[in-house]
């Protein structure tokens, strides 16, 4: 028996034909920007956990070497987890067991024989300039002055009302090979969109 | 005291704190979705474990091959009170271990080192197994 998703009605088929060409459209956008993979959406940890597994598997069969896979891993695990933690447009869950989902993309993929990585989410107007000041400093240290940057806040208290460490985005800076790269555009609702690329 | 065993899991090292024998080791990889509550029972009992009388030598070994900025944090803490408990006179020795080529890991290794003045802390490489 064909399912009626299957008949043969002309609006039908016309869609789908519209259907695959814009979705090959998109993939064909990804692949000639070289991407390996993306995911926009709602990110959890759980997905944090199932992308980075699928990232390192992709990256070991393809022969990358071990200290490579783990420093593409490690910035991959803190961008995920900045969007987790900071974007502006998030779900709470049930009560008992609370399940944190929080909008955002993330973009691997390769440019100039590197790895980049680039995350984005919505951030509230208001946390742009501290968050910008940051991103602006940390840009303009060089491979020394990270690794003291980092050694400080490694014996720093955490900031009242942060999440986990404030070194996440130091530790992005510290295994990228190139200055990070970050951008962000103003919506509307007193929010922004912000972006920030690290190439390993 | 009773010995502090927790297997690993996908996201949570494996922790061996054999405090009998005085001989405590992390291994795997650590980044948990909530730091607090994994590092949260490794801190109490370590805490208890150094509170109590007797100047049983220390070992501990750290052959976590990957941690994340939050657990880094953790382990800063960990090293912060095996200084203090060596500053008041225990004998504790850290090896910390790394994967050839894994210049990360011995570069966390020597920042970690920093503020060690009691404890005799140890890098070693390890021949790396291939994998992540």
């Amino acid at each position: 028996m064909r399912r009626a998703a299957f008949s043969h009605s002309n609006g039908r088929t016309v869609d789908s034909i519209m259907l695959a060409q814009q979705y090959a459209g998109i993939k064909r956008d990804l692949d000639e920007k070289g991407i390996i993979f993306s995911f926009s959406g709602y990110l959890s940890e759980g997905i944090l956990y199932s992308l980075g597994e699928a990232l390192r598997e992709k990256m070991t069969l393809e022969e990358t070497d071990g200290p490579t896979v783990r420093r593409v891993f490690a910035v991959f695990v803190e961008q995920m987890q900045n969007i987790i933690r900071y974007s502006a447009e998030k779900v709470t869950g049930a009560r008992e067991k609370p399940v944190e989902l929080s909008a955002g993309m993330v973009t691997i993929g390769m440019e100039g024989g590197k790895v980049f990585i680039v995350c984005g989410n919505t951030v509230y107007n208001a946390d742009v300039p501290r968050l910008r000041e940051r991103l602006e400093y940390l840009k303009g240290l060089d491979k020394d002055a990270i690794k003291t940057y980092y050694r400080e806040q490694l014996r720093e208290t955490p900031e009242e009302g942060a999440r986990g460490a404030n070194i996440g985005l130091i530790e992005i800076a510290r295994r990228a090979s190139e200055p990070i790269e970050y951008d962000f555009l103003e919506l509307d609702e007193g929010k922004s969109f912000f972006c920030l690329k690290a190439r390993i | 005291m009773e010995s502090l065993k927790l297997p690993a899991t996908g996201r949570t090292p494996e922790v061996d704190f054999d405090f009998s024998q005085g001989v405590l080791r992390l291994s795997g990889e650590s980044y948990p979705d909530d730091v607090a509550t994994f590092f949260g029972p490794i801190f109490a009992s370590l805490r208890a474990f150094l509170a109590e009388a007797g100047g049983h030598p220390i070992r501990f070994d750290m052959e976590l091959l990957y941690f994340n900025s939050s657990s880094a944090k953790a382990l800063m803490n960990i090293f912060q009170m095996l200084e203090t408990a060596a500053s008041e006179g225990r004998s504790i020795s850290v090896t910390w271990c790394y994967e050839e080529n894994d210049d990360s890991m011995q570069e966390l290794g020597e920042d970690f080192a920093e503020d060690l003045q009691h404890v005799a802390f140890t890098l070693k490489q390890i021949p790396a197994d291939g994998a992540s």
